[in-house]
């Protein structure tokens, strides 16, 4: 009941206000009159009577009051009134109100979007239970240093029957079958043992998982949808389960469909089918099986790997031909998804948490810079009366007001750049559907606006002590604040010193990315175009006994299509290979012939890249000794091989390695030719050593189609698709795109970090021009008078402009000073991700010095040139 | 008698002017005269306390009020008591009869 009546009463009082008032007033009234009456009723004349009751109940007003205090509603309409009174004054300031929310706006906005895109990358969890418990099984390789390659076979075997720390271990291969319906389209599959679904811990959405005996050899095929694939391909229909589907020339029954966020074995998976990998006669050459396991419960990471490497030692001893060198490399699922853009990240959270603070800096220094002008107010309200508290609220809403204003504007930024960000994010940055705005970061926003009101409300109160508000009254806010004032300098050479570290940081980063763009590939990737084929092995056999005379129907593939293709006009010439310029590709061991004891000792496996006689014309490598091969090397003729200049010099120095042979696959093939380096091991890596076979003598069933087109022949991919279709309808061209186009792709992460650091070093510079405009320019206002005396002693111009330029620049030597430090440090911590800078690059320091000294000087030269202006006379007269 | 030591103390005027109250609707200048003349004019209770306590009183759902016309035909808001407020009243004058009897004794012991 109690609470229902004060609710109705307090509404009533708040709503009602009016009414409220009216009725407390008519009843006073007629209190005061009566008391008035009953004198005058005594015989005392009525101007009497009211003077007396007046001075016996203390007058009207007073009364009035003391019922509002009891009445409770006095808190809110206090808030409400503080609430007017700040959107007034806000609004009589808007060049304040501008900049703090600007700067506050720009603050939690680029911080929210960057905290967004870290937070839906790096910290949001993997989407399967216990994911921590997942963990990545490389294969290592300690003669070419390889750590994260995959198993063979037989190890895979190995490892699932005999490591005891992994609840379970499955296997997978991924391929990129055609799949067969009306039209012939490129999927990605990964072919799975059914242990996948143990270790991943997750259940079809629809249908079941893969049984062990569907996984055995011999077993029909069945194949899982990932949830993307099942959406897009077949509009997310329940009913595909039980469909067959066509992969090449096997038929694959679909049990089931995935739930989302399973992005196993790779972001684009499609489908898995059943692996029903072969034991018996299983290799340990070919290293094409990727390893997953579930650690049982408990077991950590390191017993695990301590399990593994006596595992991988015994494989060693047990098959040294194969596996010697051979170690293992245990790396959690979650590492190995984002541990290489862990850094770039972590580089650019850094950056952006910079920015928040010069924001922040920037909004307190301006709030400063208002309070000074307000020491006046707030000393004759004190004088007056007023409470600490009272104040305190009026001064914390008015900051609420700014802060929230600010936050809700930066909110809208981080939603703007979320837009754009995934649209200019690399194409290796993982999950980037992940990010979205994330609700902890919105209240992040909010506790640094709370903190800032407070801030803001507690301040010119607590600066206004006892004896100070006699001072500051008397002195009119003009002076008396030197405490304030030094603290004010010292955030500006905080802000100076954050924005040359982050300058410094960005011109590294620019000068670093401008180093990658100059960067010789070592091929031309104009007007190239590249689509990537897989012959499917029912129709395409590899008999490995009679390689490669044997593999007739994929050599007449690789020649027809390459005949086909460069019979197109539009096309100035056309070459299949089996990687393209810019993929790794595979490496293989060899032996050249002769010292095969350099072989046995161990050594680096040579990058193998099959090509066809047209490659080196088609890419544009140059041919720098011997002879290039020609159609006529083919399959029938004897074997021969070129190598790169990387190849040459490390393994035949001085010497000339033409008419030497090197031997692997099996067979010797003699060096006819030494070619320039294509940086194929990426943008920033040298080139590793490489050997091209013909690939009309080492043929691959999955390769790659490359076309040096003309200039204006748009039409070339579509009609490229046509040909292929006339040489095998059932094989579909995928990853068709222009060379160019993977260039800028392979940029992508450094022109990501390049152009966000960039803007964070901007933003903060323009953040510290208006944090030193302002401290100086106040400073300027402050000493109007003593300017106005100088120049009535006889100061010039210049004398005047040199001393307000002069502690601008003083200001910035400081912060400078301070921020070199930090910014050395910041290189260094960069240096790993920088190509072909130092971390104390000077000519990047300098620059950010450079522009630093700038920003201070104009800065300061706009109040200088204020300054200047100054009449002696009204100075003088100001006070 | 000076008049400030004639005020009443605060506390004891909720108990007051629900005894007042108790005996008929009054407006607010009505419950200080009443207050008064049952007093001999020893107890006195001024606007600025009397006024914030009807408040209060209403608050707590013991009094409440409705709008009438004085015999001068002006607006007046006319309190009663509520049952609660009637309780409340017993409530009341029993502890501060058992107090005073105390402070009584007390006073009374030579």
């Amino acid at each position: 009941m109690g609470l229902a009546l004060i609710v109705r009463r307090r509404m009533r009082a708040l709503f009602r206000r009016t009414a409220v008032e009216q009725e407390l007033d008519d009843m006073l009234r007629l209190h005061f009159d009566l008391d008035a009456k009953s004198l005058e009723r005594d015989g005392v004349p009525p101007a009497e009577a009211r003077r007396i009751v007046a001075a016996r109940n203390g007058g009207i007003e007073p009364v009035k009051e003391s019922v509002r205090d009891a009445r409770g509603t006095r808190p809110i309409e206090e808030l409400a009134r503080d609430f007017r009174y700040a959107f007034r004054t806000l609004a009589a300031a808007p060049v304040f109100t501008v900049a703090v929310v600007a700067t506050l706006a720009i603050g939690i906005g680029a911080t929210t979007a960057v905290f967004s895109v870290v937070d839906g990358v790096l910290l949001r969890a993997l989407q399967y239970p216990n994911a921590d418990r997942i963990v990545v099984i490389w294969e290592t390789d300690r003669n070419s240093g390889t750590t994260r390659e995959a198993g063979s076979l037989a190890d895979y075997f190995d490892y699932a029957a005999s490591a005891h720390a992994f609840a379970t271990i499955a296997g997978f291969k991924q391929s990129t079958p055609t799949l067969v319906t009306d039209d012939a389209t490129q999927v990605n599959a990964a072919a799975v043992t059914h242990e996948m679904f143990d270790v991943l811990g997750v259940r079809p959405t629809y249908g079941r998982a893969f049984t062990a005996a569907e996984d055995e050899p011999g077993a029909a095929g069945v194949a899982v949808l990932t949830d993307r694939f099942w959406r897009a391909r077949f509009g997310g229909n329940p009913s595909i389960v039980g469909r067959t589907l066509r992969l090449d020339d096997s038929l694959y029954t679909v049990v089931g469909v995935l739930p989302p966020g399973v992005r196993q074995p790779s972001e684009k998976t499609d489908l898995w089918i059943a692996a029903r990998f072969v034991k018996a006669g299983a290799t340990r050459s070919n290293h094409s099986v990727g390893m997953l396991g579930r650690l049982r419960s408990g077991v950590t990471l390191d017993a695990a790997q301590r399990e593994t490497d006596a595992l991988a030692r015994r494989l060693e001893t047990d098959y040294p031909r194969d596996n010697t060198a051979r170690g293992v490399h245990l790396e959690g699922l979650d590492d190995a998804l984002v541990g290489n853009v862990r850094r770039s990240l972590a580089t650019l959270f850094a950056g952006v948490a910079l920015v928040l603070l010069i924001a922040c800096t920037n909004a307190v220094n301006l709030l400063f810079a208002r309070h000074a002008a307000r020491t006046h107010e707030v000393a004759v309200r004190l004088a007056l009366g007023a409470s600490r508290r009272r104040l305190a609220q009026q001064f914390a809403v008015e900051g609420f007001v700014v802060s929230v204003a600010g936050a809700a504007l930066g909110l809208l930024l981080a939603a703007l750049a979320l837009h754009v960000l995934p649209s200019i994010a690399p194409a290796n940055l993982p999950r980037r559907d992940d990010i979205v705005l994330s609700l902890p970061v919105f209240g992040f926003a909010l506790v640094v606006c709370l903190a800032i009101a407070a801030a803001f409300g507690l301040l010119p109160v607590v600066q206004h002590r006892g004896a100070a508000v006699l001072d500051a009254m008397q002195t009119r806010g003009t002076a008396g604040s030197h405490g304030h004032q030094r603290l004010r300098r010292m955030l500006i050479v905080g802000e100076v010193a954050v924005a040359l570290v982050l300058a410094a940081a960005a011109s590294l980063v620019l000068r670093s990315f401008d180093n990658v763009l100059a960067v010789d590939l070592g091929f031309n990737a104009g007007h190239l175009f590249e689509a990537h084929y897989t012959l499917p092995q029912s129709r395409y056999p590899q008999d490995y006994s009679k390689f490669p005379a044997g593999w007739t129907q994929m050599l007449s593939y690789q020649r027809d299509l390459e005949t086909g293709v460069r019979a197109l006009t539009g096309v100035r010439s056309a070459a299949i290979a089996a990687t393209d310029p810019l993929d790794p590709g595979f490496t293989n061991g060899f032996v050249i012939v002769g010292r095969e004891a350099e072989a046995q000792r161990g050594q680096a496996e040579l990058s193998t890249r099959p090509v066809s006689a047209s490659y080196f014309e088609t890419v544009g490598v140059p041919l720098l000794r011997g002879r290039l091969f020609t159609d006529r090397d083919d399959a029938s003729t004897s074997l021969v091989i070129v190598i790169n200049q990387a190849a040459a010099t490390k393994y035949f120095g001085g010497r000339d390695p033409i008419g030497q042979r090197i031997s692997f696959w099996g067979q010797a093939r003699e060096i006819v030719g030494v070619v320039g380096n294509e940086r194929f091991g990426g943008l920033t890596t040298d080139a590793p050593p490489a050997m091209y076979p013909p690939i009309m003598q080492a043929p691959m069933s999955t390769a790659t189609l490359l076309v040096r087109t003309t200039a204006d022949a748009r039409d070339v991919p579509a009609r490229i698709r046509e040909v292929m279709r006339h040489v095998d309808p059932l094989v579909a061209p995928f990853g068709a795109r222009m060379v160019n186009d993977a260039v800028e792709d392979a940029m992508s992460p450094q022109r990501f970090i390049a152009s966000l650091l960039g803007g964070f070093a901007t933003i903060a510079l323009l953040l510290a021009l208006v944090g030193i405009h302002g401290v100086i320019s106040y400073n300027v206002v402050q000493r109007q008078r003593e300017i106005g005396i100088r120049v009535a002693l006889g100061a010039t111009r210049g004398s005047v402009i040199r001393a307000v330029l002069g502690q601008a620049l003083g200001l910035a030597a400081i912060g400078i000073a301070i921020g070199a430090v930090g910014a050395l440090a910041a290189g260094r911590l960069l240096s790993s991700q920088l190509f072909g800078v130092g971390p104390g690059d000077p000519i990047a320091l300098g620059a950010a010095v450079a522009s630093v000294v700038a920003i201070a000087f104009i800065g300061g030269a706009w109040p200088a040139r204020r300054a200047t202006a100054v009449s002696p006379m009204v100075a003088l007269r100001g006070d | 008698m000076p008049a400030a030591s004639r005020d009443v103390v605060q506390g004891t005027v909720d108990m007051l002017v629900l005894k007042a109250l108790s005996l008929a609707p009054m407006h607010g200048w009505g419950i200080t005269q009443r207050i008064g003349q049952i007093t001999d004019g020893v107890l006195q209770v001024n606007p600025g306390s009397l006024y914030p306590a009807l408040e209060r009183l209403e608050d707590q759902g013991w009094i409440a009020a409705e709008w009438g016309t004085t015999e001068n035909n002006r607006r007046a808001k006319y309190f009663h008591l509520t049952a609660a407020g009637r309780r409340q009243l017993g409530q009341e004058t029993a502890s501060w009869r058992r107090l005073s009897a105390a402070i009584e004794t007390m006073l009374r012991t030579t």
